[in-house]
């Protein structure tokens, strides 16, 4: 760099240095003094005057940032004796850039590139700008250009890869990869190709054009030598091979490549598809949903006559047992599961059966049978077997245990795994307990009596079985690091599995709470597992103490692209919490994370591009496509906007800037109406989430049992894509309406009193109306019949059911709609007869009725998890609020203002209709939220001891009685026997923390934190209707 | 069973059953993809069956002359693949990509001296401690320095342990 200082715009050095010194020590100000100085020797400097403006930018100054920086510019162009040198343009990109105007710096690169068409910094410099801005075509122009200059192979390809990214992500046709073809073709037969990266675009271009013997042709000639690595090269000849139809020699190359790599499963798929002539795996690629991908690998029903499939299995068998045979290792497990896949091809043909598949998982049990992926590995198989085929299987393993291993942690890890057959096959809730016992006793050589074995017991025992053989493992850890994970920890997720089952049954809270206590013990046991910490995540979200639930959130240390991957499992509670704080950082993060990356994204791909690592060129811009247009990000960016708008609903005059600061909600209902023909991405990863809450949307245990277990867990993606374009199509309305909502109150009061109908009173009320049918017809409903079933439920001629599971939206309408109403010359509902007295009231009726229902519903946390306390939250913080700020507008516009007194006593008919009409929903909501804030008070207000006690009384429970506490009565059992010797220091010292009262202690006090925040919101509600009541008394 | 395969900018998304583990980091969006972007050869990821990762390597090759090195900046295993060989496996790739593409002297990588479990791993593996790094893990606790000399090195002069500790600030790449 030092160099380049000397040679920036004339400048020495020395005065530059120490600028850069202090703006990389973050010493704006000293650097803004050198930076004076420097300008006061060289005041037409425009690399002066750039760092001038790096550093008021920096210090937050950025509209004198921008005027400096234009002034650099300015004096760039102007002076065409001075140099354009790339440090100068450089350091006014990097400004502009930081201000959002990449267009001004790109504006500098075009027109230096224009006076200075053979400066390759200054190209490079234009190229990087076009990069910036996603530019293709003119990035491909740019790289030409540079190409033409110099002849070097990295130009050339930074223009095919711009062709590439306008085929896969722009406008560009088939024809540009004919165009980027050729250019290679030419180069290729005048330089050769140098860089094993552009051989593999060269392929991938002939690749998409289905040009696959060309391909093969280039990659086993001359070039095909940049591929160091032999099974790289393979790896591409194979797929070429399959793709083109040439299945025998395909299969050749797989093959070798399995002889080299024996255990790479996806190639050993690859080989069966070609010698079964069977191009599905190449077509179906993992990159279609790299989230969810299928478990097992989706193949056509085979073509091949039956002599020629059964000679290509007599093949494919054959050379699996020789792969078996040439590998040592013991931890390869392909060829071994291999026998399965073709097991399993068999079936599909017609041709296998299912006793064949069974004895093939019996012998992959065998060996692998302890390793803790084995049931993942096998998933895919056990989906093909009739349940009366899974049961035998299961009875086959139950037999092994006659002589289970000799090593203890094998053996554990084989008993683990029935156990993870029986939950996967859904068997652990049908067959009869008995099961565990056997198994039990096989592994701890705890006595048992045969008779026993068919004495079907319940499922809770099996749960029982399970937590005693944690107990019984626990000495195998004994000499772990703290960090290992322990053999057998899968077995307390399983035990709180089941239990959420018991309670799902039989609604006993006792088998909730016991999932609880079973995941906070094995965490005291060992702090880090983040299995129990997701499940109890849930546990505790049911249960309604979703501030617990968010201290383990916080305890897994989300960040970065996980928060994409991840935040699923604490967001959606979240938004309808009391907790604004907590979700407030939850959004921020989120969305700073995706933000920077949106800004950095561009800068990589150049780093790509620099490096010479082309097919990351591409990636990195699919990538951030990908996450820019992801369902998570978009419903981030509309709850941040709610939120303000609920945090601030109490304060009209603060709600209006929240407001002015979205631009009045109009960017949101542009969004409402382009969401029906976006693309959205879902980079979820659900694998983690508990059994009974598959996706966002799921919990099945708001619904009655079922006696389902839902294992394996469905694929749900496409039933989400629904269900999330009607959220944010919904929800992004809502700036807009509360913006017209409030002004519309306020004109109906204005323009009553000023008698002078304003224009945009009624474009007001035109556009609000709009809305109101488009909110209806997502409700499923004509406005006017929407207003019916408002009507209907508010009355009592139609229940709440009428809502559905949109309650909320649909008071939302109801509050819309009186706003609208007020100051609308349209009825309401044309063929009826009704007093504008008449919505205000519905609003208010259906706000009581529906909170004080919830209330009612609500009983006290030891009795059943308070799944209604969401829903009233939303109530008080969405509906309640928005009709709040229409009072508030409606009562601001009745007040006499300094200027215009409004004519003593001649408030005319309607205004006073509106104003009996906000007085008595003043007095409505101010009663009902009073009523919420008594019912919250009496839950905190409870005695501590008593709510702590409720909670352990039922888990208090002999072993041998049934109902909850069993389980839990084992592990409290354990540790009057727990001691050093057999256990190690370690988990004898972590055991001696373990309270099951603290934990008791930490619900209760949960519970008192997230009420005492909602009732915070309530009191806040209250004294502002109460502040209202005093202001409307004076008009 | 593994495929190895290079990390895409996919993998993020599907990894995170690998990096719920409390000591897998999370770096963010940049560091990454400065990976991807300059060292693709040295950041692999191994599916298995039913795709799912069941861990990953990150690392890179820098220095000059002598000191012309591979380094692994992140080797990571999902708890159900775990007791399997597979950090080796993932280790020796990165080696032989080192020694034969690169070839580079030796291989290195920090380890929080605590963690011993990695470390016992690593000797496993033909690592020795060349050194230890005072303070190197957030100011708090030591790093060592531990490496593997490779067919380059023929005596092997780049793993000779040094004396005394240093401080990070003496360490010569980041």
């Amino acid at each position: 760099m030092a160099s380049k200082f000397g040679l920036a715009g004339g400048i020495p050095e020395r005065r530059v240095r120490p600028i850069w010194d202090a703006i990389d020590s973050r010493q704006f100000k000293n650097a803004l003094k050198h930076s004076t100085s420097l300008l006061a020797k060289c005041p037409n400097s425009p690399y002066a005057l750039a760092l001038k403006s790096l550093i008021l930018e920096r210090m937050g100054k950025s509209d004198e940032a921008l005027s400096v920086c234009l002034n650099a510019k300015d004096l760039l162009y102007k002076n065409d004796s001075l140099l354009m040198d790339d440090l100068t343009l450089s350091t006014l990109q990097i400004v502009f850039q930081r201000l959002d105007r990449l267009d001004l710096a790109t504006g500098c690169y075009e027109y230096a590139c224009s006076k200075f068409p053979s400066n390759l910094d200054l190209m490079m410099g234009l190229f990087n700008c076009y990069v910036r801005e996603y530019s293709f075509v003119k990035q491909q122009q740019t790289a030409i250009k540079m190409y033409k200059l110099v002849g070097e192979e990295r130009f050339l390809l930074w223009a095919v890869c711009s062709i590439q990214l306008q085929v896969f992500c722009g406008n560009g046709g088939e024809k540009l990869a004919m165009l980027a073809e050729g250019l290679l073709k030419k180069h290729v037969a005048s330089h050769s190709l140098h860089e094993p990266e552009a051989l593999i675009v060269y392929i991938s271009i002939l690749e998409q054009q289905a040009r696959y013997g060309d391909a093969l042709e280039i990659l086993s000639g001359k070039l095909g030598s940049l591929l160091i690595i032999e099974v790289d090269k393979l790896r591409i000849q194979g797929k070429l091979l399959a793709r083109s139809g040439d299945y025998a020699t395909g299969a050749d190359i797989y093959e070798k490549i399995l002889e080299l790599c024996p255990d790479d499963w996806e190639c050993f798929l690859h080989y069966l598809g070609c010698l079964l002539e069977d191009g599905s795996s190449w077509s179906n690629g993992v990159h279609n949903d790299p989230i969810n991908p299928q478990k097992s690998v989706d193949c056509k029903v085979s073509q091949l006559p039956d002599e020629v499939f059964h000679s290509r299995i007599s093949t494919s068998l054959a050379f699996v047992k020789k792969l078996q045979a040439d590998t040592s290792d013991d931890f390869i497990r392909c060829p071994y599961l291999a026998i399965l896949e073709i097991e399993r091809r068999k079936k599909l043909h017609g041709k296998g059966n299912d006793d064949d598949i069974v004895e093939a998982l019996m012998l992959y049990f065998l060996k692998f049978g302890h390793l803790a992926s084995f049931s993942s590995d096998v998933e895919a198989f056990l989906q093909v077997l009739t349940p009366d085929k899974k049961t035998e299987f299961l009875a086959k393993l139950m037999k092994t245990l006659d002589s289970p291993a000799t090593v203890p942690t094998k053996a554990l890890g084989q008993s683990i795994t029935i156990f993870k057959i029986q939950e996967l096959t859904g068997n652990l809730y049908k067959l009869p307990c008995a099961w565990c016992v056997f198994l039990l006793h096989t592994y701890t050589c705890l006595p048992y009596a045969t008779s026993k074995l068919h004495n079907p017991l319940k499922l809770e025992s099996c749960a029982v079985q399970m937590v005693k053989m944690y107990c019984k493992s626990l000495p195998l850890s004994k000499d772990l690091d703290p960090q290992e994970s322990m053999h057998g920890e899968e077995l307390l997720s399983m035990v709180c599995n089941v239990l959420v089952q018991l309670f799902w049954r039989t609604r006993h809270l006792g088998y909730f709470i016991e999932a609880i206590m079973v995941l906070e013990f094995g965490l005291t046991i060992r702090r880090y597992i983040w299995q129990y910490k997701i499940l109890l995540l849930h546990l505790y979200s049911h249960l309604g103490v979703i501030s617990l639930a968010y201290e383990w959130y916080k305890s897994l240390d989300m960040k970065n692209i996980l928060m994409e991957t991840v935040s699923h499992h604490i967001l959606p509670q979240m938004l309808a919490s009391p907790l604004w704080g907590d979700l407030n950082n939850l959004l921020k993060d989120y969305l700073k994370f995706m933000d920077d990356h949106f800004r950095e994204s561009a800068d990589l791909t150049f780093l790509a591009y620099r490096h010479r690592n082309y097919s990351k060129v591409i990636e990195f811009v699919q990538f951030k496509e990908r996450l820019q247009r992801s369902n998570q990000y978009l419903v981030a960016r509309v709850e941040t906007s709610v939120l303000q708008l609920k945090q601030n609903a109490d304060n009209i005059e603060e709600e209006e800037d929240v407001l002015k600061n979205l631009n009045s909600g109009v960017h949101f209902v542009e969004l409402s109406n382009e969401i029906g023909s976006k693309t959205l991405t879902f980079n979820e990863d659900f694998h983690s989430r508990p059994w009974w809450t598959p996706t966002t949307e799921k919990n099945y245990l708001l619904g009655p049992f079922e006696g389902l277990s839902y294992c394996p867990k469905e694929n749900l993606t496409k039933e989400r894509e629904e269900n999330v374009r009607r959220v944010v199509e919904k929800k992004s309305l809502l700036p807009r309406m509360i913006y017209l909502s409030i002004h519309s109150a306020s004109a109906s009061l204005k323009e009553s009193v000023e008698e002078n109908g304003s224009k945009s009173g009624s474009k007001i009320s035109s556009e609000l109306k709009f809305l109101l049918e488009h909110h209806a017809k997502m409700l499923g409903y004509s406005l006017s019949d929407a207003v019916e079933v408002v009507m209907g439920v508010s009355s009592g001629v139609k229940s709440f059911e009428a809502f559905g599971s949109d309650e909320i939206d649909w008071i939302n309408f109801a509050v819309f709609l009186n706003a609208w109403n007020l100051n609308s010359h349209e009825p309401l509902q044309p063929d009826r007869d009704q007093c504008s007295r008449g919505i205000w009231h519905v609003v208010d009726t259906l706000l009581v009725k529906y909170i004080s229902e919830k209330i009612k519903s609500m009983e006290s946390l030891v009795c059943s998890p308070r799944v209604d306390l969401p829903i009233l939250v939303q109530l008080v913080t969405e509906p309640l609020a928005w009709h709040g700020l229409v009072i508030q507008s409606c009562v601001r516009s009745s007040l006499p203002s300094g200027k215009k007194k409004k004519k003593g006593g001649s408030m005319d008919r309607h205004s006073s209709l509106v104003l009996n009409g906000v007085r008595d929903s003043i007095q409505s909501l101010c009663d009902i939220l009073k009523e919420v804030a008594k019912w919250i008070r009496g839950q905190i207000d409870r005695p501590e001891d008593e709510s702590v006690e409720n909670i352990l009384s039922s888990l208090r429970k002999k072993e041998q009685d049934e109902g909850p506490g069993r389980v839990f009565h084992v592990l409290e059992s354990l540790i009057p026997s727990i001691n050093e010797a057999e256990h190690g220091g370690r988990i004898c010292q972590e055991l001696k923390t373990w309270s099951a009262l603290d934990v008791a202690r930490k619900i209760v006090t949960g519970d008192s934190t997230l009420l005492s925040q909602f009732l915070n919101i309530c009191e806040s509600k209250i004294k502002s209707f109460q502040a209202l009541k005093q202001q409307i008394a004076q008009i | 069973m593994t495929t190895i395969r290079r990390f895409s900018c996919n993998d993020l998304l599907r990894f995170a059953s690998v990096n719920l583990d409390h000591l897998t980091e999370t770096f963010n969006m940049s560091f990454y993809m400065t990976y991807l972007a300059r060292w693709p050869d040295y950041f692999h990821v191994a599916d298995g069956p039913g795709n799912k990762v069941m861990g990953y390597i990150m690392g890179k090759v820098e220095g000059q002359g002598e000191s012309w090195h591979g380094h692994v900046t992140a080797v990571t295993v999902a708890t159900e693949y775990r007791r399997q060989q597979l950090a080796k496996k993932l280790m020796n790739l990165l080696e032989e990509i080192s020694d034969k593409i690169d070839k580079a002297y030796f291989v290195d990588l920090f380890v929080r001296a605590s963690n011993t479990p990695a470390i016992k791993m690593y000797e496993k593996l033909g690592y020795v401690i060349y050194r230890r790094v005072l303070r190197y893990y957030s100011g708090e606790e030591d790093g060592l320095d531990m490496r593997k000399a490779l067919s380059r090195d023929v005596e092997k002069k780049s793993i000779i342990p040094l004396k005394r500790p240093i401080t990070p600030d003496e360490l010569e790449y980041d």
